[in-house]
């Protein structure tokens, strides 16, 4: 059956609007007639197909059935790093529940954090966001964060969070995990952000609204992003990357956060706003950052 | 004469036919208040009051009523990417609050919640129909 998605929160429309014009008298007649002699000759002619396959005779209308995906589940990594044989962000474009979502797949990188404005001429840099959150108030970094080795903010108000030790990346669901001290003690990196999946579990967050959004995913063991196209509740980004089979996923500051993604062909992807944040309130803007290994 | 032509109309009559391989529903178009998205399902919204989950997506749904009602679709208006509201049945719209009452002022009430932009659209189309 035919998906219409091609709708947005913002548009309406009337069903069955797309009317066809009637051909009228004589011509009708005609188109008709015509109609019943080629369907005549394609019977005729036309060998038979065989049925389709049923693929689940079990499901019924009001049963829950296991959720579908719209567009083929993307398997990750895509393609081998060793096809090009350097670090690169492999981009894939995908539906699920209706959402258009764009996962950035990153081949032979390393991870850290970056605190305060990223510098665009960088181009080791292959792959960025923005991690961890700011607050307006003041302008901390909500939530402990430890940048190679120092922590630089604690806190427990979001219990996601992402440690970078010794090349090792954990995404996670705690309210106080080991790894914040592992991180000070070995030079590594960690950040917290909201949680949306874990263990394949979607996590429920209080924040209301609708935004562009974005999360650091793992999957079979795979690390990724993903980013939403359009603006989404917090639940239905979940409820999406649990779609996708996302086994532990924490939120990337979402919104036109700044960031950029380059392809294997050496091009730049930009999402968000390129503008630098140079006033006093953003001084802790932070980064994850993926460069070549 | 007159029951048969009764009949006859009868027979005529559309309903939306939601089908897999093992059940079936089959509902007439007026008796759909409205149908919300719910992740990968839908819930059907009656006018008994009854609520249906159906395992399809409003994409789905969409398409079935297009393609099985016709013209008796454009009773229905999609709304963004969560709502099919029958359009007989709006009661309210408030733009500010994002507020859509679907109601037939008797039996049923039912309140959604749609974006102010949908909403300013529908009371436009709304008001376009009555003018013409």
């Amino acid at each position: 059956m035919k998906e219409i998605n091609e709708i947005r929160d913002d548009e309406i429309r009337v069903i069955g609007e797309e009317k066809q014009p009637k051909p009228q008298g004589w011509r009708w007649l005609l188109l008709l007639l015509a109609g019943i002699i080629v369907g005549v000759i394609i019977w005729q002619v036309w060998p038979s197909k065989p049925e389709p396959p049923v693929e689940d005779p079990e499901q019924g209308v009001f049963e829950p059935s296991k959720p579908t995906v719209e567009q083929p589940v993307v398997k990750l990594p895509l393609a081998k790093a060793e096809d090009t044989g350097r670090a690169f962000v492999e981009m894939a474009d995908t539906v699920i529940n209706d959402i258009p979502m764009r996962l950035y797949i990153p081949h032979q990188v390393s991870l850290s954090l970056h605190l305060g404005p990223i510098d665009k001429k960088d181009k080791g840099i292959i792959f960025t966001a923005q991690a961890a959150d700011i607050r307006a108030d003041n302008g901390g970094i909500v939530g402990a964060f430890v940048l190679k080795g120092e922590p630089k903010a604690w806190g427990l108000s979001k219990k996601g969070y992402c440690a970078i030790i010794n090349d090792t990346v954990t995404v996670g669901v705690a309210d106080n995990s080991p790894l914040f001290e592992e991180a000070t003690e070995k030079s590594g990196y960690f950040f917290r952000q909201f949680p949306l999946v874990d263990n394949g579990k979607l996590v429920e967050n209080e924040q209301k609204g609708k935004s562009v959004r974005r999360a650091l995913c793992v999957r079979n063991g795979e690390l990724f992003t993903m980013e939403t196209l359009t603006q989404e509740s917090f639940h239905d980004f979940a409820q999406a990357l649990v779609d996708l089979g996302v086994d532990n996923a924490i939120y990337l500051v979402g919104a036109n956060a700044y960031g950029w993604a380059t392809d294997s062909e050496g091009q730049r992807h930009e999402f968000g706003d390129p503008n630098p944040k140079t006033s006093k309130k953003w001084r802790n803007i932070n980064y994850l950052v993926m460069r070549e290994k | 004469m007159q029951t048969s032509c009764y009949l006859c109309l009868a027979m005529l009559k559309k309903y939306l036919i939601i089908s897999t391989t093992t059940d079936l529903v089959r509902i007439a178009p007026e008796r759909i208040v409205f149908i919300s998205s719910d992740g990968n399902y839908c819930n059907l919204v009656q006018s008994d009051n009854e609520t249906r989950m159906l395992t399809f997506q409003l994409g789905q749904v969409e398409s079935m009523i297009r393609e099985q009602l016709g013209t008796e679709g454009l009773q229905f208006i999609r709304i963004g990417r969560g709502l099919i509201i029958n359009r007989n049945y709006i009661y309210y719209i408030n733009i500010q609050s994002q507020k859509l009452i679907l109601s037939d002022v008797a039996r049923f009430t039912h309140t959604v919640s749609a974006s102010k932009e949908a909403l300013k659209q529908l009371k436009e189309l709304i008001e376009k129909e009555a003018k013409e």
